[in-house]
């Protein structure tokens, strides 16, 4: 791999032997200079190359590549354009975001008639299968929201002429993805902070090495035979330079360990992928209204499934902002306002109560995160307060617990400035969000926290024991606006979920269930929980997990606890005697949703042996047999302490 | 007034009605609403259901009624079993008719008339039956050409007998003719795009294991189910009708 010439190592190359005042870390080492720098050395002036040297190099400019290659720059010029005339395979994960990326790719696609076969992974080794089913009659691939935290070459051992397209939320990315530049292209905006190591800090030509060492151990051969004195010396020098070499190539291995430890410590989202797709439609001018909503849907998902922190969903929203008022716009002008038919995308202020247009209002404050954990409704005081806030609002109980579409239009006018008056009062600061509805039709409003939640509920319906694949087709299926029945469906079914997180949270915090274990509190289903089959999926166990932590910092007295991450088990699979466990970060005003507990599960399963599946694209969710969960987490425990 | 026939009632005995009430049964026959025809007391309305037929013609009524259960489309297998006792019936029929009507001639028996006439009704009922079954079972063979293609799954092959095999393949025969005749040097596919096709490319979603798939440009995909891909429309359209594919409406 031929490092990439980026505007850094331009300049190094053109001032070197000059410390890199930047990252006071990575001690830069110039790849001509072998010798180490002393502190004096460092602190002094540059030495510039020469100029003859320099201008033979800007005549070799245009022959070298001065684009990352890694992460693609033009997403139109090196992707679409690319892609366009030839057959596609796209392999898609289980999440929302990654669903409304493919809606706004396929419909991309339909547009320039781009033959595709989009098959869904709900893990590695499906990617792997799926993967070998294809590769025989596609050289072009697109993962969406998988593949970019692991080396993925390695993992799937392609052909040369295969290209692998990434575009994925989950960050660090592998830094082998990040280097090559033949085979794998990532669609990753770069101002996204990835913090990518430099080249020269974890890869090196072991040719150099390899080449000196060669000459020694030759002079060293020739020189055993028959010393002289001359050769003696030689031999001496030869000896010191490599002791010099060895030592200064164990120090940059050290610090390569670190820094990719250092790298690859946290995991985080970046962007969402579908608001990627959608800045790529843009790009080519053929966004559509549909696409604008998939791409406000896949970024509230990442907001809903607290993915990423709350000034990114900020930034985002005002990205999507200037979008939706640029689409608006365009029908302002004529005489004829749009038909009632058409759909209009709307930049709402709206309350943070879940599902509360589909739902009565009362359940909606029962079962929403926020304003129950506020309340701490699992206790009797809480319902009082609850009755309090209700009465503040002057909002009578049987106009609240009534449909919110049957609700006296006088008390819907103003509810939202009503409540949060209210809610401020009652210390909750937040209960409004900046969100998108759509509308369509006179009976169709809908939120894009709705969606959110009615196509992740569809995702993982446990009810029918149908193939995941199935679960997949349907929830793509509910984000198109003509079937409207099973956007329904999925809002019945998430009304169903929020309820039983509602009253699971309730048992847990009731009945103690959560232990602090040290480094951080556990929690374990056991088996005959109510719902418990909801919870063997990622998506519902980590709304719940995040759920719990929230009324558990909101319940607990003890400060100590309160800053402590979460890890929950849930049972996974009765008969085969698995559990799938679950961690996610402190929970604080502040965080930036950087979650350690990747690393730390593999570190543990690795230390005890235990039998673990690292199967989901999230590091932080893995299987693992019960019989090996108390050494497991004993060995989390000594890990994180 | 009218003429007094013979006639045999559910109880298999021989009673007497009108010529009148005699030829609205008939008709009721040609209609083939058999629960219509005559008064069945209810403790021996399950006679009925089972095989014994004590009617003349029942065998070929049940063999329509078979066809017809069977929606618009669809083959049954060839009833061979129903086609012989109807052929016997007839046989049987026309026997005893033969030896009636030589009866009479010698012997000037007149009263038997009535009962010649009745069975040679039967005869040409039955007769009826067996060229409509026979006639629809034919079209249904048509149809399938048109749906599936020249080469029929193999469970449909089993449902023909070896004539309509054989006529199956001179239709093929003379329809690749014509194709061939019309629409300059190459011919003209017309067992493509029934519909009128709105767009070159299509999304369909694979509803069952099918395999490998070729398409014109040799390139192969695999269907797998729940797989959704974008294939040319001309591709698809054969196995959206054998169920496999499901063209995706977004």
């Amino acid at each position: 791999m031929c490092p990439p010439v980026t505007l850094k190592s331009l300049f190094d190359w053109l001032f070197p032997q000059r410390r890199n005042q930047m990252c006071k870390k990575q001690i830069w080492r110039h790849r001509r200079n072998t010798e180490t720098l002393s502190i004096k050395q460092q602190g002094l002036c540059f030495k510039t190359r020469t100029n003859a040297e320099v201008i033979i190099f800007f005549i070799h400019l245009n022959f070298i590549r001065l684009n990352f290659n890694m992460f693609v720059t033009d997403i139109r010029k090196e992707f679409y354009d690319v892609v366009v005339n030839q057959r596609v395979a796209l392999f898609v994960s289980p999440d929302i975001d990654a669903l409304c990326a493919c809606k706004v790719l396929q419909a991309l696609f339909h547009c320039d008639q781009v033959q595709y076969t989009l098959v869904p992974v709900a893990g590695w080794q499906d990617l792997g299968t799926a993967f070998m089913e294809h590769k025989e009659q596609y050289q072009y691939f697109v993962l969406i929201n998988c593949g970019a935290n692991v080396d993925l070459l390695e993992t799937l051992q392609p052909e040369e002429d295969s290209v692998f397209f990434i575009c994925d939320t989950h960050r660090p990315v592998d830094v082998v993805n990040v280097y090559n530049d033949t085979q794998i292209k990532l669609l990753i905006k770069q101002d996204d902070d990835l913090g990518v190591p430099s080249y020269d800090d974890i890869f090196r030509d072991d040719e150099e090495d390899e080449e000196g060492d060669g000459d020694d151990s030759g002079n060293e051969s020739d020189g055993s035979a028959e010393p002289s004195g001359k050769r003696r010396r030689y031999d001496e020098d030869a000896l010191e330079r490599r002791i010099e070499r060895q030592r200064a190539r164990r120090e940059w291995e050290a610090r390569r360990r670190e820094i990719l430890f250092d790298y690859e410590q946290y995991e985080f989202h970046g962007t969402s992928a579908a608001l990627v797709m959608f800045e790529l439609a843009w790009v080519m001018s053929k966004d559509t209204k549909d696409m604008l909503w998939w791409s406000v849907i896949g970024v509230t998902d990442q907001w809903v499934h607290d993915k990423i922190p709350h000034m990114k969903y900020v930034t985002d929203i005002a990205t999507l902002q200037r979008h939706v008022s640029r689409h608006n716009h365009r029908n302002e002008d004529e005489e004829n306002s749009l038909s009632i038919d058409c759909m209009r995308i709307t930049f709402e202020y709206d309350l943070r109560l879940v599902l509360y247009q589909h739902w009565s209002l009362y359940e909606s404050i029962c079962n929403s995160c926020y304003t129950s954990c506020s309340f701490k409704l699992w206790s009797i005081n809480g319902q009082k307060k609850l009755q309090e806030f209700l009465a503040d609002m002057g909002l009578p109980l049987k106009q609240v617990r009534q449909k919110f579409n049957s609700m006296d239009m006088s008390i819907k006018e103003n509810l939202r400035e009503v409540i949060e008056e209210s809610a401020n009062k009652f210390s909750m600061k937040d209960i409004r969000v900046q969100t998108f509805a759509v509308n369509f039709g006179f009976k169709n409003r809908f939120l894009a926290s709705d969606v959110v939640h009615a196509a992740a509920a569809l995702l993982e319906n446990v009810e029918k024991d149908e193939m995941p694949t199935d679960n997949f087709i349907k929830a793509l299926d509910c984000l198109s606006r003509s079937n409207l029945e099973r956007l329904h469906l999925g809002i019945d079914l998430a009304k169903k979920k929020l309820k039983a997180i509602q009253q699971t949270v309730a048992s847990c915090i009731c009945t103690n269930l959560i232990l602090s274990q040290g480094p951080f509190l556990y929690c374990h289903l056991l088996e005959g929980t109510p719902d418990v089959k909801l919870f063997s999926k990622p998506l519902a166990l980590t709304l719940l997990c995040k759920y719990l932590l929230k009324a558990f910092i909101c319940s607990t007295r003890n400060k100590r606890c309160k800053i402590l991450p979460l890890i929950m088990a849930a049972p996974l699979d009765v008969e085969k005697g698995t559990v799938i466990v679950l961690g996610i970060p402190p929970e604080s005003e502040t965080s930036d949703k950087k979650n350690f507990f990747g690393r730390a599960f593999e570190k543990a399963a690795e230390s005890t042996s235990s039998r673990t599946l690292h199967d989901h694209f999230d590091t932080s969710v893995i299987e693992l047999k019960m019989e090996d969960r108390g050494k497991f987490l004993d060995a989390l425990i000594t890990l994180l302490s | 007034m009218s003429l007094l026939t013979l006639r045999r009632n559910f109880f298999n005995v021989h009673v007497i009605t009108t010529t009148k009430i005699y030829r609205e049964n008939c008709l009721r026959w040609y209609i083939g609403d058999l629960a219509s025809y005559d008064f069945i007391p209810k403790k021996y309305r399950h006679l009925s259901a089972t095989n014994k037929f004590t009617m003349f013609c029942e065998k070929a009524v049940e063999l329509i009624r078979e066809l017809h259960r069977m929606g618009d489309g669809q083959l049954p297998a060839f009833n061979e079993d129903g086609i012989r006792q109807v052929l016997e019936e007839m046989k049987a029929l026309y026997e005893q008719n033969q030896t009636d009507v030589n009866e009479a001639k010698t012997e000037g028996k007149s009263e038997l008339i009535p009962s010649i006439k009745f069975r040679h009704s039967c005869l040409l009922r039955n007769q009826r039956c067996i060229a409509a079954y026979l006639y629809d079972r034919l079209l249904r063979i048509r149809a399938l050409r048109w749906e599936y293609g020249s080469v029929l799954p193999t469970t449909i092959r089993f449902h023909m007998c070896a004539e309509e095999m054989e006529w199956f393949n001179q239709y093929k025969k003379s329809l690749a003719t014509y194709m061939r005749s019309i629409g300059g040097e190459e011919g003209l596919d017309i067992t493509q795009d029934m519909k009128p096709p709105k767009s070159l490319y299509i999304e369909v979603r694979c509803l069952k294991d099918h395999g490998e798939f070729e398409i014109d440009d040799g390139t192969v995909i695999l269907l797998k189910k729940n797989s959704q891909h974008f294939l040319p429309r001309w591709k698809c359209e054969q196995l959206i009708r054998q169920g496999v594919l499901e063209h995706v409406i977004s």
